[in-house]
């Protein structure tokens, strides 16, 4: 009996016929495969770390407040969440683009389990009002929910771009930042706000202004109806529609 | 001379190449001349420079005309490998199959809305995807090859993409990538986890997001150029020439299943259009000029998705002249039954294109064999029932699943689509194999009242000596009475299949549960179609057996 050394194999040919035997996979003996290290495994890595933490402090923060998975807007329960939304928050190391990802992130269910729009509307304000950029961009179009309370509490010096709708309760409490709406908000736009700006692009809904202490609201579309305004001014499509002729609140014009 | 020496280069190279992506089965490339199929107007020899490779089918071909315009650039060898190892990686990675593409082109048609911009966004993914594969995986001189390739702006950022996620210098000097919006769109691309196949979907949609801004802008300056279809990729071009017939078949097979949305299905089919007319979809058996039907995207999504489920038929002793023999072979397909199949000729494998069935011809002598008869399909398009174009019915899914079943047992069949038949609300289909027609019937959609006429049946069924009949609706037919009164006196193995429960179904049941030769089936959600026995009455084959053997 013949015994053929895998020596043997390795040093000869591949052979033609079926005189010798040849292993086929022989040449995978040394051959071996290089990964390189790329910036991108890095990146990727760490906006997966930014983004565990992120949503971390969103499930707290429903733990916490939402335990029934229900959340009423009050004022003290929008205080409150944000004080515990500002306690996880002030750890992260984040920047703009893991605030979106983030929203998108509350959309893919097998991400995060639980949409509720109160908290998570705060969260994403919170998120907003501590990242270290000045300016902030949201591309949020293709999103299919619209966040409610998004811009609460914008401080001075931050400007927030969000493109695409907002919900309701957008830029309550407004506290000198400026909020810029590509698209349309809902009803309660910039209520309670003291200063700052809100610019929406399209249309807005009931109570605009409710409670209103300063500041500017700019509407490029149709303003539904304005709310209980204490101070402040809202523009309709360049005109000055607050303080003014007398609009009654909430009426539908 | 050069076309050859090439071509020389190029054997000298393969074995290596091969080894280097694990030997994928891909043919040797070829050096051949590129007609850029983006704009095949323009001046030919412009566009010999601009595309460098060519995909079709597996087969890849070098341009020699863009290997010459890169000559003082880089050498030929390095050029042929990053050409190589960018073409190679398309098969062995991304897009991998026809069906990751339309899925990765369905995502980014969500997000931008347009065809072409969708198009675009799907190639640039694909591209920054096998590129960043085969710098991570393999050594390779991709990042040499994209340093020298001509750029245009949304190229100009996919390049600074490359640097980032690369670390590897892209040369591009500060001039060219001064604009703040770029900035921002690639500090966007760079978080994508382009290697990690499981999350393609989340980010092509994130991926066309980012870039939709630039796209939009090209799209604008195409415009003012006055139309065309902009530049070419010079890494070759993706659309549907990279597959085969059967790559297609099953790519849209396998999208139809994992969508199960008509509509998605549809849009994607309509987009690609004319990639598919071209590729023989659509177009009718017979010859003749013209442009042809185009292509009906609802029907084809029933038949893609039937295909995935094969309803078991049983066969009945037949009276014959002959006997049946094996005569000569023909491919099988998948749904084909089994027992026809030549171990001999397939290998042993059972695998659409290689496997064989043996088709059988009558001999001499007298006996009885086993066929399947033809088929009367019997479907409602009431008002009651949902309209098969658009949103995805049961009925005809069924329906469709049973006349795969009866045509792949050579058998034919004829539809009998009813709503208000009396009132002139139905289409009859007479015996035929002509699997478009019988679809197309399948997916008329009256929805008006629900009332059969069986004068309109009754030849149907006596043309034919033994005829099996499938009745697909949800039975609230206003003549409910006349149809139990009717089958309860023929003798036909009848396959009644109701969608849903209610009392009429349950009136149905119980009027016909004394006779043997009809079996009753509910379908309530898809994956009760393959639980559909078309003719199995076992009583009532024994029966026939009895008798015939008497």
């Amino acid at each position: 009996m013949q015994n053929v050394s895998p020596k043997k194999k390795t040093s000869s040919p591949p052979r033609q016929g079926f005189g010798l035997l040849y292993n086929p996979f022989e040449e995978f003996k040394t051959f071996q495969v290089t990964k390189t290290e790329i910036p991108l495994d890095r990146i990727v890595q760490s906006t997966e770390q930014v983004m565990d933490q992120i949503r971390l402090g969103y499930e707290k923060l429903l733990e916490e407040e939402a335990k029934e998975l229900v959340w009423m807007v009050q004022y003290n329960t929008i205080i409150k969440a944000y004080e515990v939304a500002e306690k996880y928050i002030r750890e992260i190391d984040y920047s703009a683009e893991d605030i979106e990802d983030f929203c998108f992130a509350l959309e893919n269910t097998h991400r995060i389990p639980y949409l509720i729009p109160g908290p998570a509307g705060i969260y994403i304000s919170a998120l907003c009002n501590y990242a270290k950029e000045e300016e902030l961009v949201l591309k949020l179009s293709e999103l299919k929910t619209e966040i409610n309370l998004i811009g609460f509490r914008l401080p001075k010096g931050k400007r927030l771009k969000v493109e695409g709708d907002t919900g309701d309760f957008t830029g309550i409490g407004l506290e000198g930042g400026e909020l810029e709406v590509e698209g349309n908000a809902k009803n309660w736009t910039g209520a309670g706000m003291r200063s700052g700006r809100i610019l929406v692009k399209k249309n807005i809904g009931l109570h605009t202004g409710e409670w209103m202490m300063g500041g500017e609201i700019y509407v490029g579309g149709r303003v539904r109806g304005l709310g209980n305004i204490v101070e402040g001014k809202v523009y309709e499509r360049d005109k000055l529609v607050y303080p003014g002729k007398a609009r009654y609140p909430n009426l539908y014009y | 001379m050069e076309e050859k020496r090439l071509q020389t280069l190029i054997e000298e190279m393969w074995p290596r190449l091969k080894k280097k992506h694990l030997y994928p089965e891909i043919p040797i490339p070829k050096v051949g001349r590129v007609i850029d199929s983006f704009d095949e107007k323009s001046d030919q020899e412009d566009s010999n420079q601009r595309v460098g490779l060519e995909m079709k089918e597996k087969q890849m071909t070098i341009n020699p005309a863009f290997i010459a315009s890169m000559k003082d650039k880089m050498s030929e060898e390095n050029l042929i490998e990053a050409l190589l190892d960018h073409g190679i990686t398309h098969y062995t990675f991304c897009p991998w199959d026809f069906q990751t593409h339309l899925m990765l082109y369905a995502e980014a048609k969500k997000v931008l809305g347009d065809k072409e911009s969708a198009k675009r966004a799907a190639n640039y993914f694909i591209d920054v995807i096998a590129d960043t594969h085969c710098v991570k995986m393999r050594e390779t001189e991709i990042p040499e090859l994209h340093r020298n390739l001509k750029k245009g702006n949304v190229e100009k950022v996919i390049a600074s993409l490359y640097q980032r996620i690369w670390g590897i210098d892209m040369g591009l000097t500060p001039s060219q990538f001064e604009s703040r919006q770029n900035e921002e769109v690639v500090r966007r691309l760079a978080r994508i986890p382009y290697l990690d196949r499981s999350r393609w979907t989340e980010s092509i949609r994130k991926f066309a997001r980012s870039l939709k801004p630039l796209l939009i802008l090209e799209e604008k300056e195409k415009e003012s150029r006055g139309g065309g279809k902009g530049d070419s990729n010079p890494q070759g071009e993706h659309n549907l020439n990279h597959y085969s017939y059967e790559e297609i078949d099953e790519g849209l097979r396998e999208y139809a299943q994992k969508t199960m949305g008509l509509s998605e299905f549809r849009e994607v089919v309509e987009d690609f259009s004319s990639e598919l007319k071209e590729m023989g979809y659509g177009i009718e058996a017979g010859m003749g000029r013209g442009r042809g039907a185009p292509i009906d995207a609802d029907i084809l999504f029933y038949m893609k998705l039937a295909e995935h489920y094969s309803i078991p038929l049983k066969k009945i002793p037949m009276e014959e002249a002959g006997t049946l023999h094996p005569h000569s072979h023909s491919p099988w397909e998948v749904g084909s039954p089994f027992q026809d199949i030549d171990v001999w000729t397939s290998f042993g494998k059972i695998m659409p294109g290689i496997t064989q069935v043996w088709k059988k011809r009558e001999g001499k002598g007298r006996g009885k064999v086993e066929e399947a008869p033809d088929c009367l399909i019997i479907i409602d398009s009431s008002g009651s029932m949902i309209n098969p174009r658009k949103s995805l019915s049961y009925a005809v899914l069924g329906a469709a699943c049973a006349t795969n079943a009866y045509l792949k047992n050579d058998s034919k069949v004829a539809v009998y689509n009813f709503s208000d038949a009396p009132m002139g609300g139905r289409e009859i289909l007479d015996y035929t194999e002509n699997k478009n027609e019988i679809y197309r019937t399948l997916c008329r959609y009256f929805g008006g009242g629900t009332a059969l006429d069986l004068e309109d049946m009754m030849p149907l069924i006596k043309k034919e000596k033994k005829v099996d009949l499938f009745i697909i609706t949800d039975m609230k037919i206003t003549n409910l009475e006349t149809l139990i009164g009717f089958f309860g006196k023929i003798q036909n193995r009848i396959t009644a299949v109701h969608i849903g429960e209610n009392p009429y179904a349950s009136r149905f049941e119980k009027a016909v549960e004394k006779k043997k030769n009809i079996n009753i089936f509910t379908v309530k959600k898809k994956e009760d179609i393959p639980h559909i026995v078309l003719g199995s009455i076992r009583q009532y084959f024994n029966t026939m057996q009895n008798n015939h053997s008497a």
